[in-house]
């Protein structure tokens, strides 16, 4: 066994084991900080399979936002952990045999002989001065240019429903409009009334 | 690196709709008390402006831009066409409906655009990379449509339901784009069907990601078993809304499954053949007997949409027989293309009547607010009248003949394969549509021979009631002369 | 050595494990959300692996747009769950029970 199959050892048994601690901890901060060690340990696997801009990427996308939004939520709304758990243990045998014959059935595809897939071998290194992150700029900005360009129509969407979806203006809102400030004129102030002068007779 | 500029005239319709929706976004920012009819006027003129532009700037000749991502065809061409022109009816149906109950914000009309830009990448996608992105656009601004009643908790159940689902099968989708991607080293459709036909791809693994890429297709149709989200968002989210989310992604959807299956996975034609005959059996029994049991019209509707659905699946499978395609193909898939495009002229009808019979606080819903219709207004009673029975099928509706030609080409194919099983089909099919006959004629039952309980008189506006009503009398009108519109599905697919 | 069945049976497990989270979770929306995540790291792995093995780059750019992607839909689905929250107080996939028919 080599070291490399070593590392992948290691870091895979992690983010397994920090996947069942996401779906099995009684506490949602906890599994939001288990999701967090999972995300580090796959960014460390994919480093071993080369792809380091990638891997940069999760830890600074998911652990440093996705996550971080997650968290806020959940520290945000009020939580009854107590019903949560309810029927955890009722659904257990249930979720674990559709898992197993999950697992069972891509495993016989993805792993064994059968598919052949494990006779591919990993291409030989790149030469020195390959630059991961620089190989795939080329590829974004050419031929990726059209998922690229969408892609910034997604997250326009997200920001333009959540801000529609959460965003409301606070009951009992004391503060003024500094355009309708600025737009008041003298005559919206004051109003002169011309009154006829009484006469005194 | 060999890198080709695109050609960015063929993807036109897509930049304009992506270019104009950064301008009204700009435009209803700083129009204070104007921006809601700014914004519905210029999606509306957006809308129809992309209909003209994918009508008339595209080419003929099937052709491919931005590194293989986008497809230009005439069947690409005449789906977006109809996208654009039935969410700008979606748009004007439901103006006043939104007005009613202030939620006509800005950002409504901005994401309901976004959904028809995302339906149109959709169409146009070649690559699994668009695909997604397409999907996606489609799908996140459609979650926050369906939640975005926000104080009326059945519309935020409705979205949380519809999200958390459809992140589920868009997941799954993925998980089987993977699978095709491993087998065959490429994203591109037309390259996969080249690699798996020269069977230089893994066939275990391929088939395996049929699968998953198949369930992620049935659940963005809504067809049983993965129809659960169907009736509650239907029912939760506000019917304007609904109007949407029945219409054009169904469309969108049969595309993404024709490119998908047929350009891209054909030479599986014969495992995903036996799977969407299941899912199309089991939609079109389900939702038929489900939909007799309704009293909620939106639920009806969704309920009979799921049963349209399976119809439509059922001549998207006629068209392989032993994984061979024939001369009767192009008539198979053809059909199915008339009757994607049917249901939707009939699901903007159908729900158009539901948010006509709404008013400010009032929401029209149960099969019971269209009692006595024809005493309130025998114009509009007609109008349902058309539009039920086109939907269960009666000659000489839309309805009818788009069963009848998927009946033809199931038919078709039992005649070329020799399976008796292909006429059992045919046979079931249409058993089940007389059993669907039932809840529609419930409908036209309560119209006409009941009283009114609500005698309020209807409050649409001018520009709803003339468009509602041309929109009734086109589903009689293709009905009488159906070819034409029979004919351009054929013409298109062939190209 | 490290082969590609390695990773991809790595990649299955996880699968497995987010499926069986959705089923165990049908309680907790935001442990929901989570799994479909997990669910999504299991694809990316996939498609990783499965571009390191063919020495083909598209496949790790369609992993950068599925990131990209995914945050977006957790910043929706986590608005949406905000939005119901303030309705019904309660994130209980039980209580999820107005819509009926």
């Amino acid at each position: 066994m080599d070291f490399t199959l070593f590392l992948f050892y290691a870091f895979a048994a992690v983010l397994l084991g920090a996947s069942v601690g996401v779906i099995a901890s009684r506490n949602s901060v906890h599994s939001a900080l288990f999701l967090v060690l999972a995300f580090f340990n796959a960014a460390a696997i994919w480093m071993l399979l080369r792809a380091e801009f990638l891997a940069i990427a999760l830890i600074l996308v998911y652990v440093g936002a996705v996550m971080v939004l997650f968290l806020f939520v959940v520290m945000m709304l009020d939580i009854n952990v107590e019903r949560i758990r309810q029927g955890f243990w009722s659904y257990l045998p249930l979720g674990l045999i559709v898992a197993a014959i999950l697992f069972i059935e891509m495993a016989l595809v993805v792993g064994g002989k059968w598919a052949g897939l494990d006779a591919m071998p990993m291409p030989a290194e790149p030469a020195a001065g390959y630059s991961n992150t620089k190989a795939l700029a080329w590829l974004m900005f050419t031929d990726f240019a059209y998922p690229f360009e969408l892609a910034s129509f997604v997250l326009l969407v997200a920001m333009i429903a959540a801000v529609a979806l959460t965003l409301r203006a606070r009951a009992g809102n004391k503060a003024i409009d500094p355009a309708a400030q600025i737009a008041v004129k003298a005559s919206d102030r004051l109003r002169i009334v011309s009154l006829p002068a009484e006469k005194s007779n | 690196m060999d890198f080709v500029m695109p050609d960015f005239r063929l993807a036109a319709p897509e930049l304009f709709v992506a270019a104009m929706s950064l301008v009204i976004l700009m435009v209803t920012s700083f129009a204070k008390s104007r921006a809601r009819s700014a914004a519905f006027w210029l999606c509306e003129f957006t809308l129809l402006a992309a209909v003209f532009l994918t009508l008339f700037s595209g080419t003929v000749d099937r052709a491919q831009t931005f590194s293989g991502m986008y497809i230009s065809d005439l069947l690409g061409g005449f789906l977006k066409a109809v996208v654009c022109l039935s969410v700008a009816v979606v748009l004007q149906y439901g103006r006043a409906y939104m007005a009613d109950r202030k939620i006509d914000s800005p950002e409504y009309y901005i994401l309901v655009l976004f959904a028809a830009l995302g339906m149109m990448v959709l169409i146009s996608a070649s690559h699994f990379v668009s695909i997604y992105l397409g999907l996606e656009l489609m799908s996140l601004a459609l979650y926050a449509l369906v939640a975005i009643d926000r104080d009326n908790p059945r519309s935020t159940e409705a979205g949380m339901k519809y999200f958390v689902l459809g992140a589920l099968a868009s997941g799954l989708l993925l998980y089987g784009m993977s699978m095709l991607y491993g087998a065959t080293g490429s994203l591109q459709i037309h390259e996969i069907s080249q690699r798996i036909y020269e069977r230089s791809a893994n066939d275990m693994v391929v088939v395996f990601g049929l699968v998953f890429v198949l369930v992620g297709i049935a659940f963005k149709l809504g067809v049983v078993p993965f129809h659960m989200w169907v009736p509650d968002v239907y029912h939760g989210a506000p019917t304007a809304v609904t109007l949407l989310v029945s219409s054009a992604p169904k469309i969108a959807a049969f595309a993404m499954a024709f490119r998908i299956l047929v350009l891209g996975l054909f030479d599986l034609a014969e495992q995903w053949q036996m799977m969407l005959m299941l899912l199309a059996v089991g939609s079109i029994v389900l939702g038929n007997l489900a939909a007799v049991a309704q009293t909620n019209i939106k639920r009806m509707l969704a309920y009979s949409g799921i049963s349209h659905m399976g119809f439509m699946l059922l001549g998207l499978m006629s068209g392989v027989v032993k994984g061979e395609g024939g001369t009767y193909a192009v008539n198979a898939y053809s059909s199915a293309m008339f009757y994607a495009v049917a249901y939707v002229m009939m699901t903007l009808a159908a729900f158009g009547m539901v948010i006509l019979l709404s008013r400010a606080g009032f929401e029209a819903e149960n099969v019971d607010d269209f009692k006595g219709l024809n005493q309130r207004s025998p114009w509009f009673a007609g109008m349902m009248l058309i539009v039920m029975f086109s939907m269960a099928g009666i000659p000489f509706f839309v309805g009818f003949f788009a069963k009848l030609s998927v009946l033809q080409a199931v038919v078709a194919a039992g005649n070329v394969s020799g399976q008796a099983l292909y006429y059992w089909l045919a046979g079931l099919a249409v058993l089940m549509s007389a059993v669907g006959a039932y809840y529609y004629l419930r409908v036209v039952k309560v119209m006409y021979f009941d009283d009114a309980v609500d005698t309020s008189p209807l409050t649409a506006t001018l520009g709803t009631r003339t468009l509602l009503s041309a929109n009734a009398l086109s589903i009689a009108a293709v009905g009488l002369l159906p070819n034409w519109l029979m004919q351009i599905c054929a013409f298109t697919l062939l190209h | 050595m490290l082969s590609l069945s390695h990773v991809l049976t790595l990649s299955s497990l996880l699968f497995a494990i987010s499926v069986v989270g959705i089923f165990l979770n049908r309680k907790n929306l935001i442990i929901l959300l989570m799994s479909i995540e997990l669910m999504l790291l299991a694809v990316n792995m996939n498609f990783i692996a499965y571009s390191t093995f063919h020495a083909d780059r598209a496949g790790q750019l369609f992993v950068f747009f599925i990131l990209t992607v995914a945050a977006a839909e957790a910043a929706i689905g986590l608005a949406i769950l905000v939005a119901m929250f303030r309705n019904t107080r309660t994130i209980h996939v039980d209580d999820l029970d107005g819509l009926k028919g």
